[in-house]
């Protein structure tokens, strides 16, 4: 009886312990976008005060709308969605394609190429910045430039320059190969002998058959394309017309320099953060397959 | 288009030429090399002609925009030797990437222990997750109003403890260790899930066993959670660390692109991207580049041998 009273209140110590960790740990993840909510409804007044005010008085719920009349927030809405779906759907498209071709065929050099795009990944981003970057800037024969790729501008300013360097993902290949590798090779080989051409297999067997993997796929490009800053600001730095949200807030930082406009820098970034939100809450069970397939499967 | 009358049924009007082409690049020999063409036509443009050409940008002096002029070894030879600065922001590297594993893995390992044994997973793992598909410009940002000197969330926090009031990002000593934290903080999420994947890779029995033998909860997880988590433990901290190595987009945004104070935060890809993009010289920055790539190379190669005699092979 004494023994087993014990045994349960270790497992009580145990709980108190184990979801204390949890919340302390969930405290430290929220407080700081809770930090921003509020801080996105200060008055200049509260900013200004002496020490300031924490808790908003007056809460300016305004600034998130705000930050559609002041900023040009309209227009990087439309960017971000617009590139990033775009890259997405190139991204699915050429991974799909790809990694059809490694999992369902044999042909010379397969083994080869294989190995190379799983050497690829090895490349980190920051070696293609600069030479990417001149290789749209002198593409010959576009955005002015002649056959030397001189005269114009070439891609830079255009949203190719942004789109383009982001059409295939090493990583997406190997993972769509892996989904693939699952499709039993008889499927196929009926459709075959039905006079199926390789095309006619690919889009209406083999595609409908790893939505799931695509579908994860597909949110994990989304979700990295929608942060993605580095290159896109790059690019454009020159091109306002064309900047996303998290780059043209960036960009824009030195028109937040005074307490007034301060909140309305904040309520800007909840608005970039919330579509992201928004998309991972309803679609969280495809992103957690997406993380694990390259540490698990690998 | 007035007149009415139908026309006469009439054969496709491809020739039996055009049929033979369709049906040969359908093929069983042709078509994986149409499914591959996109991929190759792009490894051509942005993979190998931009190795090329960041090898050839290594050896001159260029601005972006008048011819380059070839210089040989030069940029090297300045980068490795002269340089003051590189040295730093590679050790900077070095304790960015190692701090962060130092500091997150444990935190990681801790919590998703306590996460797999938990109700409402979905909601832990929801909140755990929204730092990490936060964009870098709201995390820097809204790090920078939580540790803001005076009146930050932080340090009023600590004032309420009676605690100092620590410069995070504005003292020279600390600030690199203040990156690391929100590097951390934005990490975690991911970090804990590969951890909680392992942890459901451990048999229930290894428990079931130690618990019959009398083990605590302390007991069972020092002595047999964490030895048999030993494959996804190196798997984390080497992708980790390689990760971090060319990892400097919380840096440049967190400090206005400056790496400061005192080039306190610069880490080298942020250095190679201030010489690039700012200081306009493509060569040296395109060595440094390849510098630091042959250091990740380098540490990389260490790092699979012992990944593989940590038994990561049997993961």
């Amino acid at each position: 009886m004494a023994e087993v009273r014990s045994k349960s209140a270790t497992g009580t110590a145990w709980a108190i312990l184990k979801y204390g960790l949890l919340a302390v740990g969930a405290i430290i993840m929220l407080a700081p976008f809770g930090d921003m909510f509020l801080g996105a409804l200060r008055t200049p007044a509260e900013r200004l005060s002496q020490p300031p005010a924490y808790w908003p008085s007056d809460p300016q719920w305004g600034n998130y709308l705000r930050v559609f009349t002041e900023l040009p927030m309209a227009r990087w809405i439309f960017n971000s969605v617009a590139q990033t779906s775009a890259i997405t759907v190139l991204q699915l498209l050429t991974s799909a394609m790809a990694g059809f071709a490694l999992a369902k065929y044999r042909f010379a050099g397969r083994d080869f190429l294989f190995r190379a795009i799983l050497g690829a990944q090895m490349f980190p981003f920051f070696l293609f910045l600069i030479p990417v970057f001149f290789i749209l800037r002198y593409f010959p024969l576009f955005g002015g430039n002649d056959m030397l790729g001189q005269g114009g501008s070439g891609f830079l300013n255009t949203a190719s320059a942004i789109i383009l360097p982001f059409a295939v993902s090493w990583y997406g290949i190997f993972m769509m190969r892996q989904f693939f590798m699952s499709l039993p090779d008889e499927l196929l080989e009926a459709a075959r002998l039905d006079g199926a051409s390789e095309f006619r297999i690919f889009v209406q067997i083999a595609l409908p058959l790893v939505l799931p993997g695509l579908t994860t796929l597909g949110i994990f490009v989304f979700v990295y394309q929608w942060n993605e800053v580095i290159w896109t600001m790059t690019v454009t730095r020159t091109a306002p017309a064309l900047q996303t949200i998290p780059v043209g807030i960036y960009l824009l930082r030195g028109a937040f320099i005074d307490q007034s406009t301060l909140s309305l820098q904040e309520a800007a970034l909840a608005v970039s953060i919330a579509p992201v939100i928004v998309t991972f809450l309803l679609l969280q069970r495809f992103y957690i397959r997406g993380l694990t397939a390259g540490a698990i499967k690998g | 288009m007035t007149n009415a009358t139908p026309a006469p049924y009439r054969q496709p009007s491809r020739s039996r030429r055009s049929w033979k082409v369709v049906d040969w690049l359908g093929s069983k020999a042709v078509a994986p090399w149409i499914f591959l063409a996109p991929t190759l036509l792009f490894a051509v443009v942005f993979f190998i002609l931009p190795l090329i050409y960041a090898t050839y940008i290594s050896f001159t002096r260029w601005d972006g925009l008048q011819p380059p002029r070839w210089v040989g070894w030069s940029n090297y030879n300045y980068v490795l030797t002269v340089d003051p600065v590189f040295w730093k922001t590679l050790w900077n590297t070095l304790y960015f990437s190692g701090a962060s594993i130092v500091i997150g893995v444990p935190f990681a390992v801790v919590l998703a222990y306590a996460f797999t044994r938990s109700r409402g997973q979905v909601f832990w793992r929801s909140v755990y997750w929204l730092p990490m598909i936060t964009n870098v410009v709201a995390v820097a940002y809204i790090w920078r109003f939580v540790l803001d000197d005076r009146y930050g969330l932080v340090n009023r926090t600590l004032a309420l403890l009676g605690l100092g009031a620590p410069r995070w990002l504005n003292d020279p000593s600390l600030a690199l260790t203040s990156v690391v934290l929100i590097f951390v903080w934005m990490q975690l999420g991911q970090n804990m899930l590969l951890f909680s994947a392992g942890l459901a890779n451990i048999d229930e029995s290894y428990y079931e066993a130690a618990r019959l033998d009398g083990a605590g909860e302390t007991q069972i997880f020092f002595q047999i959670t964490l030895p048999l988590l030993m494959p996804t433990t190196l798997f984390v901290l080497i992708t980790n660390f390689i990760a971090g190595l060319s990892y400097f987009a919380l840096n440049l945004v967190l400090t206005d692109g400056n790496g400061g104070p005192m080039r306190s935060t610069t880490v080298t890809g942020l250095y190679m991207y201030q010489t690039a993009f700012n200081d306009l010289r493509m060569g040296r920055a395109s060595a440094m580049a390849y510098i630091l790539f042959a250091v990740i190379l380098v540490i990389t190669l260490i790092q699979l041998r012992v990944f593989r005699r940590g038994g990561v092979e049997a993961h």
